[in-house]
C-alpha cells in the first residue's frame, strides 16, 4: 500500500489544525478588533494610533532590535477590590452602624479588614471618631465582587460617599511597570507589534506614564549609565550627533556630565531617529480602564491602594508574595 | 550492500523499480550535499561570530556601539539567523535529501535543480543578513529577514523540496521507514509555516497582536516541530545504521510522529501575553504533552542499543547523535515542566528561556546534524576525514561549550526570576546578579565557535581533497604520453 | 572520466539500511498519555475562559470580568481630559508637563492661545490641526499640529481643553470648555478640511 499520500494528510491535517487555532482564529478575534470605548464612564475611544514622530520612533525600535532586551507585555497575578470612603457624611452614627452591619455580613476568612476593628468600635466613641477622621480610608480590602457593590450601595444610602476601587495587582505592577496587564488592544495600530521575550532591560508597555520626559530618554539612549548606573544597556551613540558649537548652544542639545560629556566647545545634538525613538518611548501607554482588564482610575479623592497581594477577590494562581512596593 | 526488496506487485509502471546501487546514489547526492555541508560549515561560523559580538557586549556595553551594524539589536538576530537558516535548515535539508535517497533506495532526482536551489537559499540568507544589519529587521522573532531576502529563501527551499518530494515518489523501496515519515512530513512543514508567517506578517499585514501570535507560531512549529522532525528522523537513521541494530518499535515512532504534529504544533504563545487566556492556556496543555513525545522517543531508543548505552561511544558520529539525543530528553522534560503556570511566572522573560532554546536548536538540532555529517560526508564524497582527530575534539569541544552556556544561563536565569518577582529588589541589583552567569556563557560561546572552525576545517578539508584528487587525475590523463604503437608496414 | 575515483569507499564495511522491529507501544504509556489529557482538559476548562475574546489571565470567564466591572460614575471632565491628553493625543508632542519642546513644540502653560477667555480659536485649531509659523510667548515655532476632526468626539475635545486650561499645576486657569461649543464650532467650520495658519486663525474671534 502507498503510505506516502497517507503521510503527506498526516501532516497536512496537524497542521491545518494549529493553522486555524492560532493564525485563523487569531485573526478573527484579534486581528479585527476595533477602536473600544474606555471603562471610565464617559466614551473615550482607545487606543488612537500613534502620532507621526512616534510612528518613526516605532520604526526605529524595530530597526535597532530594542526588543531583544525589553519586553512589552506587562503582567497580572490578581485583583483586588477594596472600598474607599471618601465623606463620612453627615449623620455618623448612621455611616459606623452601617459598618459594622458590613463587618458582621461579610466576616469570613477571604476578606482582610484594615482600619475597621470591629469589636473596639462597640466600645467607646473615640475609636470611631479616630476612624472616621483621616479619610479617604479604604475598607474591606479582598472582598468579591457582589459583596463589595452592595457595600459601597449600603455605605452611600447613608450620607457617607463611598467608592469601589478595583486595583489589579502583580510583581511587575508592583515594580510600577503598569497599572494593570497589557492587553490586545494595547497594541492595535502597532506593525509590528514587539511584546519582547527578554527582559535584561525593564518593561517598556507603560513607560510612558512612569518616565514622561523625552530628554531624559535622550540622554538615556546616549550613555545609559548617567541615568541608571550598573546598565548593561550599550550607548546609543550613532543616533546622535556631537558637533562644535557655532552661534551659541542649540537648545536641543544633552545635559552630560562626566567623561560622556562632550569636550568644550562642542555639543550633543540628537538626530531625527533619537527624537522619534524618545517620542515613541513617551507615547507608550497601557493604562486606560478597559472591559477587559477592569480597573479604576485613581482620582485626587481616593487613598492611593497598596499593591500587596495580601489576599485577593480572585484568588492569584501563583501568590508570590510581594511586599509593599518601593516606587 | 544493500538487499534489494521484492518489488511490490501493486506498483503501476514497475518496469525500472530494481533498487539502485547505493554507490550511485552517492554519487548522486555528492555535489548537492557538498555545497549544503560546506555553505552550512560557513554560515555557522558567521554565526558564532556575531554570537560572540553579542555575548562580549554585556560585559562591555561599549565594546563597538558606536556603529549603528554591529548594535546588540541587529548581530543578535543576525547571529540567531545565520544559525538557523544558513546552517540548521540548509543542512537538515542535505541530510534529509541523502536519507530520502537512500531509503528509496534511488537516485536523487535532478541534483542540478537542487544545487540552483542551495545557491538560491544561500543568496537569500545573506541578504537576508545584510538587510538585518542595515536596520531592516522585521522586528519578529526568528523571522528577521526583510521580505526580499525571505522571497528568496522560500524559493530556492522549494526548488530544493520540490526534486525531495520526487525522489521520494521515485522510491524503489516501496515500505516505508519511520524517518520518511518524518522526513516527508518535514518538506511540506516549512513553506507552509513559512509562507503564512510571511504572507500575513509583512505583505497583508495583520493587525495589532494577530502579528505576535503568528510570529509565534511559526517560531514553535520552526524550532520545535520542523527541528524535531528531521532530527529525529536522522537519530531514527543513523543509529540503528551504525550500531548494527534494528529500531525497537516501528508503532512507538508512529506514536512520536503524531505527538510531534498534532501537539508539537500548538505550543509557542507565552503565558503572559497580550492576548485572551485560551491561547497560552491551549499552549501549556500542549507542551506538557510533549512529555509522552519525549518518553517515546527515549524508550525506543534505549531498547534499540539493549540498554547498551555505551554503545553511543563507540563512533564519533554516534557521540554527537548521542548527546543530541540526551538534550532532547532533557529539553523536552524542562519545556513540559517549566510549562506549569506558577514555574512559568519565575522563568519568563529571562535568561532561562535562551537556554532552553539553545539546548534544543544547538544541544539537540545542531548535535545529530554533526553527527549526521561526519557520518555522511565521507560516505558521499569517498574520501575519509583528512583531520580525524579534529572530529573528536570537535565533539568534546561542543559538549563542553553547550553545557558551559546552557547550566549558568539556566541557573541564572532562575535566579533572575526569582528576584524580579519581588518589587523591592531594584532590576539594577538583578543586572548586576546575572553577570558571572553571563560571562560563563560567553565562555561557552567560545568553545563552541572553535569547534564550529575545526567543523569548517574537516568538511572544507575533505572537499579540497576530493576535488584536488580528482582535478589532479583528469590532469594527468590529459597530459599523459600519448603511447605510440609501432606500425609495422 | 575515471570511474574509479567516482566510487565510494566505504570506511566501513556499509550496514544494510535500517528496519523498524513490530514491537507494540507499552500500555502505560498509552494510559499516561490520557492522564496527561485528561488533566490537560481540566486545567483549560478552569483557565481559559472558554476561547472567549475578552477574558484574559487572571481572570477565568466572561461572568467573572463582567464582575469586576467599575460601578459606573462619570469622572470629572479634567480626569477623562488627562486620559485623552495621555492617549497619546497631545502628550507625544507638547509633552507631559505641558512645555513643549524649544523650537518644535509650544507650550501650553499660562499662553495667550490657551488662557483666552473664549475657546473658539483653540477648539479650532484641535479640529483641523494647523500649520505654519505660530509664535507662542515670544518664541516661534513652524511646525504643524495634527488635525484631530475624526480621532476625537466633542466630550473628548471639551475635555481635553478644559484639562489643559484649567491644570492647577501648570497654573492654568480659564474657563472650561462644553461639549456643546464644541459641537457648535464642528458644525461651523463643518467643510473645512485643511489645518489654519496661525495669522488666519487669529483674525477669527474666539468668541466665533
Amino acid at each position: 500500500m502507498n503510505y506516502g499520500p497517507l503521510v503527506f494528510l498526516a501532516a497536512f491535517f496537524a497542521l491545518a489544525t494549529s493553522w486555524c487555532g492560532f493564525v485563523l482564529t487569531s485573526q478573527l478575534q484579534i486581528g479585527r478588533l476595533q477602536q473600544t470605548n474606555t471603562t471610565s464612564g464617559a466614551t473615550v475611544t482607545y487606543p488612537v494610533a500613534r502620532p507621526g514622530l512616534a510612528r518613526q520612533g516605532l520604526e526605529v525600535y524595530r530597526a535597532n532590535g530594542c526588543a531583544y532586551c525589553h519586553s512589552q507585555q506587562v503582567g497580572q497575578s490578581g485583583t483586588v477590590i477594596e472600598i474607599s470612603l471618601t465623606d463620612a457624611g453627615t449623620n455618623q452614627a448612621a455611616t459606623i452602624t452601617a459598618l459594622l452591619n458590613l463587618a458582621q455580613a461579610t466576616n469570613n476568612e477571604a476578606t482582610v479588614w484594615t482600619a475597621l476593628p470591629a469589636l473596639e468600635l462597640r466600645a467607646s466613641s473615640s475609636a470611631a471618631t479616630n476612624l472616621l477622621s483621616g479619610l479617604p480610608k479604604s475598607f474591606l480590602r479582598g472582598s468579591d465582587p457582589t459583596a463589595a457593590k452592595a457595600a459601597v450601595k449600603a455605605l452611600n444610602a447613608t450620607s457617607a460617599k463611598a467608592q469601589l476601587l478595583i486595583v489589579p495587582i502583580g510583581p511587575d505592577l508592583a515594580r510600577g511597570w503598569g497599572k494593570r496587564r497589557t492587553v490586545a488592544e494595547d497594541f492595535l495600530f502597532d506593525s509590528p507589534v514587539m511584546p519582547g521575550s527578554q527582559r535584561v532591560g525593564p518593561d517598556l508597555a507603560d513607560v510612558g506614564t512612569r518616565l514622561p520626559n523625552v530628554q531624559s530618554h535622550l540622554v538615556h539612549l546616549y550613555a545609559p549609565r548617567l541615568v541608571a548606573e550598573g546598565s548593561a544597556m550599550p550607548s546609543y551613540r550613532f543616533l546622535f550627533e556631537k558637533r562644535a558649537i557655532e552661534h551659541g548652544p542649540s537648545p536641543e542639545a544633552l545635559v552630560l556630565s562626566g567623561k560622556d560629556a562632550p569636550p568644550p566647545g562642542y555639543e550633543v545634538v540628537p538626530r531625527l531617529a533619537a527624537k522619534a525613538l524618545a517620542a515613541y518611548l513617551v507615547s507608550l501607554h497601557a493604562e486606560a480602564p478597559l472591559f477587559n482588564a477592569p480597573m479604576t482610575v485613581a482620582s485626587a479623592a481616593t487613598s492611593t491602594p497598596t499593591n500587596s497581594p495580601t489576599s485577593s477577590g480572585i484568588a492569584a494562581t501563583n501568590a508570590a508574595p510581594a511586599t509593599a512596593p518601593a516606587k | 550492500m544493500s538487499s534489494p526488496s521484492q518489488p511490490s506487485t501493486a506498483d503501476t509502471g514497475a518496469a525500472t523499480r530494481c533498487p539502485v546501487a547505493s554507490a550511485d546514489i552517492d554519487a548522486s547526492c555528492r555535489l548537492p550535499l557538498v555545497i549544503f555541508f560546506l555553505s552550512a560549515a560557513a554560515w555557522l561560523l558567521c554565526a558564532s561570530a556575531f554570537g560572540l559580538i553579542a555575548s562580549i557586549k554585556f560585559h562591555a556595553p561599549g565594546f563597538l556601539a558606536d556603529s549603528a551594524w554591529l548594535t546588540y539589536g541587529r548581530v543578535r538576530p543576525a547571529s540567531v539567523n545565520c544559525m538557523l537558516y544558513g546552517f540548521c535548515i540548509q543542512s537538515g535539508l542535505g541530510v534529509a535529501l541523502w536519507m530520502l535517497a537512500r531509503l528509496g533506495r534511488t537516485t536523487l532526482a535532478a541534483p542540478w535543480l537542487v544545487i540552483v536551489g542551495a545557491l538560491c537559499w544561500n543568496l537569500g540568507v545573506a541578504a537576508g543578513l545584510f538587510g538585518i544589519l542595515t536596520g531592516g529587521s522585521t522586528g519578529f522573532e526568528n523571522l528577521e529577514m526583510p521580505g526580499y531576502a525571505a522571497s528568496l529563501v522560500f524559493l530556492g527551499y522549494l526548488m530544493i523540496v520540490v526534486w525531495g518530494v520526487l525522489t521520494f515518489h521515485q522510491r524503489r523501496e516501496r515500505q516505508l521507514y519511520v524517518s520518511q515519515w518524518f522526513l516527508f512530513a518535514a518538506l511540506f512543514w516549512f513553506p507552509w509555516i513559512y509562507s503564512t508567517a510571511n504572507l500575513l506578517l509583512l505583505r497583508l499585514q495583520a493587525r495589532g497582536m494577530a502579528q505576535a501570535v503568528i510570529a509565534w507560531w511559526y517560531s514553535d512549529n520552526l524550532l520545535v516541530v520542523w527541528f524535531g522532525l528531521v532530527g529525529l528522523a536522522a537519530i531514527f537513521y543513523v543509529v540503528p545504521k551504525l550500531t548494527i541494530r534494528d529500531l525497537h518499535s516501528r508503532y512507538l515512532a508512529l506514536l512520536t510522529f503524531w505527538m510531534l504534529v498534532l501537539f508539537g504544533s500548538w505550543g509557542g504563545i507565552p503565558a503572559s501575553a497580550p492576548v485572551p487566556a485560551w491561547m497560552p492556556a491551549w499552549s501549556v496543555v500542549a507542551t506538557m504533552l510533549g512529555v509522552v513525545t519525549v518518553i517515546s522517543v527515549f524508550l525506543n531508543m534505549r531498547r534499540t542499543l539493549g540498554g547498551k548505552c555505551l554503545l553511543f561511544m563507540r563512533d564519533p558520529s554516534l557521540k554527537f547523535i548521542g548527546f543530541g539525543l540526551v538534550s532532547f530528553v532533557i529539553g523536552g522534560f524542562t519545556s513540559a515542566i517549566m510549562a506549569w503556570p506558577a514555574l512559568n511566572q519565575v522563568t519568563q522573560f529571562t535568561w532561562f528561556i535562551i537556554a532552553k532554546g539553545l539546548l534544543n536548536s544547538y544541544g539537540f538540532f545542531a548535535m545529530v546534524i554533526f553527527g549526521a555529517i561526519y557520518s555522511i560526508a565521507p560516505q558521499v564524497v569517498g574520501h575519509p576525514f583528512p583531520f580525524p582527530k579534529l572530529v573528536r575534539a570537535h565533539f568534546w569541544t561542543a559538549a563542553a561549550g553547550i553545557l558551559l552556556f546552557v547550566l549558568p544561563l539556566a541557573i541564572g536565569g532562575i535566579l533572575q526570576g526569582l528576584k524580579l518577582q519581588h518589587a523591592d529588589i531594584p532590576f539594577a541589583d538583578i543586572t548586576k546578579g546575572t553577570l558571572p552567569f553571563l560571562r560563563a556563557s560567553t565562555m561557552g560561546d567560545l568553545l563552541m565557535a572553535f569547534g564550529h572552525v575545526l567543523l569548517l576545517a574537516n568538511v572544507g578539508g575533505l572537499v579540497f581533497q576530493f576535488y584536488r584528487a580528482r582535478a589532479v587525475t583528469a590532469w594527468r590523463e590529459a597530459t599523459a604520453e600519448i603511447q605510440m604503437t609501432e606500425v609495422r608496414l | 572520466m575515471s570511474a574509479k575515483v567516482n566510487q565510494s569507499v566505504p570506511l566501513r564495511a556499509e550496514a544494510a539500511e535500517p528496519k523498524a522491529g513490530q514491537v507494540a507501544v507499552p500500555v502505560w504509556l498509552l494510559v499516561l498519555l490520557f492522564l496527561v489529557l485528561y488533566g490537560g482538559m481540566v486545567y483549560f476548562d478552569r483557565t481559559s475562559g472558554w476561547f472567549s475574546a475578552q477574558v484574559y489571565a487572571p481572570y477565568r470567564s466572561l461572568q467573572e470580568v463582567e464582575a469586576f466591572q467599575p460601578v459606573s460614575g462619570a469622572p470629572g471632565l479634567i480626569q477623562l481630559g488627562l486620559q485623552v491628553y495621555n492617549k497619546p493625543t497631545c502628550v507625544a508632542c507638547h509633552q507631559a508637563n505641558g512645555k513643549g519642546i524649544p523650537g518644535q513644540f509650544p507650550p501650553l502653560i499660562r499662553t495667550d492661545w490657551v488662557l483666552e477667555p473664549e475657546p473658539g480659536r483653540i477648539i479650532r485649531a484641535v479640529l483641523d490641526g494647523l500649520s505654519g509659523p505660530i509664535t507662542v510667548e515670544g518664541q516661534s515655532y513652524n511646525g504643524a499640529m495634527v488635525p484631530w476632526r475624526g480621532g476625537l468626539t466633542d466630550e473628548e475635545i471639551a475635555a481635553v481643553l478644559t484639562y489643559v486650561r484649567q491644570n492647577p499645576e501648570w497654573g492654568n486657569k480659564a474657563p472650561e470648555v462644553k461639549p456643546e461649543r464644541v459641537k457648535e464650532v464642528r458644525e461651523k467650520t463643518k467643510s473645512r478640511n485643511q489645518p489654519y495658519s496661525p495669522e488666519e486663525l487669529l483674525k477669527i474671534s474666539p468668541a466665533d
